[in-house]
């Protein structure tokens, strides 16, 4: 009697697992991780944004090869502890690729795990150079680099004839990279520009006047500020209330319009920041049809440019995934090493060379008007 | 010189608000021998409900600045209190009798608790206080800058924390808080309410902490969900440095805390500025462990 029940039992379980098994098998798992949480989960929350609306767009079309796309989105907190623990929960779900991080450090610690699981990664916010330096071969980006972005910062300083320069960080592997990279690159260059000051805040805090009090008396013409928008906002608003007028010059990671808030109008205004193209100022027509999108669901346009880059990077391995037939991660990464090129992404053209990193496209810069707007600079 | 007293006033301002927060940790600490880890998050709470009030509820449309000032303080400071009561009813009273470990987990939870609870209800992007509400001009006297809203900021602290002191020191009810944080036994044998006693800290140090979550808003005008980390380990480092459990400490350890890291970032690297102060913190408590004025073990509140 009892090994009857139990004879029922296995059968049972064995035809539940067997459709389970049937039903993954007809499914592509794509992941996500990003910050949803933390300091930067305004990004994260976007990022996602724009990903749930893409995944909805394929599986209406029917889904890539017939089968269904499944989004697993894991929260990093943007912190690299959290995002260790947030990889291995993607790779134990047998995700195909993952899309994300935001921040450097984060993707950093994440990075030897997915590897090793072989399984794909493509970032979208982490521009620090040493990422790819390190020809992991499942590991792509659909941002620049920050020795790009230094060299843009370079030239504009030397187009707007800066002599006296103040470079300040935030000990993050992003803000430090691109900090030490503009240092070399202006030193390299000498054409009497001359570095007056090089520390780093620690981000986080809100009261930022005894570094700006600092920085005041190394008397530099301008300030090239490295970091995150949540502390440039408050650097140039305690500035301002110092009565100290500096111009300041931020990277890609002050590209965001919180910034414009929380330093208030009047004291953003004249504020320079490198960044690629904004959402709104992207040309192609894939960009248009986003915004569009994005606007009609969540009832705003897409605030950051590295939820772009993230759709970006999932419209990449979908691509790769219907091209090669395959959801073999060598495969993959071989496709998207040597074959995928000129891919038409909201961000302009995608080609990824050995290491990874995405081929062409420049970073722009930008300028702060009165009303607070972000004004391209030809 | 200019550049020091600069940094001396950069330093007290930002003391100020460390004491107050650090007050906090410092009562709960005497009376219960527990680091309420979730302080911080009622000091974002303070700062979100101020934020709420000055923009959902546009309370400057209907009265002057200096009544709006006070309404919004008193609000803060009881709706963080009645917050307050209800964490301790929640997730400390039952394990009052449990070991020390189970509440110190127990107010870590909560801590995480209350930040997720506010990132759920207000989002997780930065909130800022509308500008312009209060006075912007700044004082400026022999080639200092000092915004007269900082002036403000720690003249209501000190205000405060002189206002604590007499209640602690000069009234029944302190003598009954002092008195419980000595024993408890001992105090319940007098006829002390031991559980009223608990209660009353509970609405004093949520009610400070949310002020300081208040001022911080209108002091710097940016306020998110995860805030009360930072400042809650800082005010938390405070009130060790001025002897955890003492009052005077806690606005002492505040102060000086502040005047070490605006110092240290003007003299030495401002990377190394945390650093330098932890070295401090660890210098002063081997010399004594007790923290500056913690031997006045039989105050402690």
């Amino acid at each position: 009697m009892k090994r009857w029940i139990v004879g029922v039992l296995a059968f049972c379980s064995g035809l539940f697992f067997s459709l389970v098994v049937a039903n993954g098998a007809n499914e592509v798992k794509i992941g996500l991780m990003g910050p949803m949480t933390g300091k930067w989960a305004s990004e994260g929350q976007e990022m996602k944004q724009v990903l749930d609306l893409l995944v909805e767009d394929v599986n209406a079309k029917g889904g890539v090869n017939g089968m269904k796309v499944n989004l697993v989105v894991e929260d990093d907190g943007g912190d690299p502890r959290t995002a260790a623990l947030a990889a291995q929960k993607l790779v134990t779900q047998k995700v195909i690729a993952v899309i994300g991080t935001y921040g450097s450090a984060v993707t950093e610690a994440s990075q030897g795990i997915f590897n090793e699981a072989k399984v794909i990664q493509i970032a979208n916010g982490s521009t620090a150079i040493r990422l790819t330096e390190k020809k992991l071969p499942y590991f792509f980006r659909t941002c620049p680099r920050d020795d790009e972005q230094a060299k843009v910062a370079v030239q504009t300083i030397r187009k707007l004839g800066f002599k006296n320069i103040a470079i300040l960080h935030d000990n993050t592997t992003y803000a430090k990279g691109l900090a030490e990279e503009a240092k070399g690159l202006l030193e390299k260059e000498a054409g009497g520009v001359k570095i007056v000051f090089f520390d780093a805040l620690t981000p986080g805090e809100q009261d930022y006047t005894a570094i700006l009090t600092k920085l005041k008396s190394a008397s530099p013409d301008m300030v090239f500020f490295t970091g995150y928008y949540p502390e440039a906002g408050l650097l140039l608003k305690q500035k301002k209330e110092m009565k100290w007028d500096v111009p300041f010059i931020g990277g890609d990671a002050t590209n965001n319009p919180d910034l414009v808030k929380i330093a208030g109008k009047e004291a953003a205004v004249g504020f320079y920041f490198l960044s690629a193209p904004l959402p709104k100022d992207l040309p192609s027509g894939e960009a248009k049809t986003l915004l569009e999108a994005f606007s009609k669901k969540y009832g705003n346009p897409p605030n950051s440019i590295y939820a772009v880059l993230a759709g970006d990077g999932f419209r990449v391995i979908i691509k790769a995934i219907e091209t090669t037939k395959s959801t073999d991660p060598d495969k993959l990464a071989d496709y998207l090493h040597k074959e995928l090129k000129d891919f038409p992404g909201f961000t302009g053209s995608i080609a990824f060379d050995e290491k990874g990193d995405r081929v062409g496209e420049v970073y722009r810069v930008y300028k702060v008007d009165e009303k607070g707007q972000f004004i391209l600079q030809p | 010189m200019e550049n020091f007293l600069q940094q001396l006033l950069n330093g007290l301002s930002l003391g100020g608000i460390y004491a107050l927060i650090a007050l906090g940790y410092t009562m709960v600490y005497g009376v219960l021998k527990l680091i309420n880890f979730a302080h911080g998050d009622l000091f974002t709470i303070g700062a979100y409900v101020g934020f709420t009030l000055l923009v959902s509820v546009g309370i400057t449309d209907s009265v002057d600045p200096m009544a709006a000032l006070i309404i919004m303080g008193a609000t803060v400071m009881l709706f963080v209190a009645t917050l307050g009561v209800g964490l301790e009813r929640a997730a400390y009273r039952p394990l009052r009798h449990s070991p020390r470990l189970s509440a110190v987990v127990s107010a870590l939870g909560a801590s995480i608790f209350f930040q997720n609870a506010v990132m759920l209800i207000y989002g997780a992007r930065f909130h800022v206080y509308p500008q312009g509400l209060f006075t912007k001009s700044t004082l400026s006297l022999f080639g200092l800058y000092l915004p007269l809203v900082k002036v403000f900021v720690l003249m209501v602290s000190l205000v405060v924390m002189t206002l604590l002191y007499f209640f602690i020191q000069k009234t029944l009810t302190g003598a009954a808080i002092r008195a419980v944080a000595i024993d408890h036994n001992a105090a319940r044998l007098v006829g002390i309410n031991v559980d009223k006693v608990v209660t009353i800290v509970f609405v004093v140090g949520p009610a400070l902490g949310g002020l300081a979550g208040l001022m911080v808003g209108l002091l710097y005008g940016q306020i998110t969900f995860t805030m009360g980390w930072l400042y809650g380990l800082k005010a938390f480092t405070a009130a060790i440095l001025g002897g955890i459990g003492n009052i005077p400490g806690a606005m002492l350890g505040g102060i000086i805390l502040g005047i070490i890291e605006s110092m240290a970032s003007a003299y030495l690297s401002i990377a190394w500025k945390d650093a330098v102060t932890f070295v401090v913190l660890i210098l002063i408590l081997t010399i004594r462990p007790t923290g500056i004025l913690g031997e006045r073990i039989a105050e402690k509140v």
